[in-house]
């Protein structure tokens, strides 16, 4: 079946089934959350840019979150060996992305002239890569597990 | 749904990765399948039939005990 969104999709008929019901989840959910906001703002009060925000970050929020456990980005994982080398690469790839990241604000945002200004520069730059990691690994630890059941 | 994918396809020797790369699906969908937890579009069911050299009714016809 054709749809402007099939670039968002897998080939795979398995994993897009479950990416077009996450997508599904996710609209709905959103839908849900306009509503209560719709209905509750008089007393919350929330501007139009947070109200925004709240949506795109629900739908984003449930279906990286589903997809992460659903234990479908690595589907032909099966040894432990390549398990291995991908933990490895995962935290190559968090490493990289810290430093990257660190380099590039430096050079490009501003040095930071304080102590407090560099302990929010490494927080951002620790915390983003460790939850990369952490997502990316879970993820695989998920996807490794299913996969060896289902041999 | 119970089905006979994965005695077919070790009669013939064959691994789920091979018959996945052969049907263009991962290795993981092959796995659903033979263990009953994925039922696969017919488009699907006709690729593997083809690929193991067997019918529809031999793969996924539920014979009922008597």
């Amino acid at each position: 079946m054709k749809s402007w969104m099939s670039f968002l999709l897998s080939n795979d008929e398995y994993k897009r089934l479950k990416m077009l019901h996450f997508y599904a989840e996710g609209g709905v959910l959103l839908f849900i959350a306009m509503l209560v906001l719709f209905l509750t703002n008089d007393y919350f009060g929330l501007g139009p840019d947070v109200i925004v925000l709240l949506g795109m970050m629900v739908f984003i929020f449930y279906v990286s979150t589903r997809y992460m456990f659903a234990g479908i980005e690595y589907p032909d994982m099966t040894s432990e060996k390549s398990y291995r080398k991908e933990v490895r690469v995962t935290l190559m790839r968090s490493v990289t992305f810290l430093g990257i990241f660190s380099g590039f604000y430096l050079l490009l945002v501003d040095i930071p002239t304080t102590a407090e200004a560099w302990i929010d520069l490494a927080g951002i730059a620790i915390i983003t890569s460790v939850v990369m990691f952490v997502s990316t690994f879970i993820s695989l630890k998920r996807s490794y597990k299913k996969n060896r059941e289902l041999l | 749904m119970k089905n006979n994918v994965k005695i077919t396809r070790m009669k013939l020797s064959i691994t789920q990765q091979h018959l996945a790369r052969k049907v263009g699906v991962a290795r993981q969908t092959i796995g659903l399948i033979e263990k009953g937890q994925y039922n696969p579009s017919l488009k699907l069911c006709i690729a593997i039939a083809k690929e193991l050299d067997a019918t529809l009714d031999d793969l996924f016809w539920e014979e009922e005990a008597e």
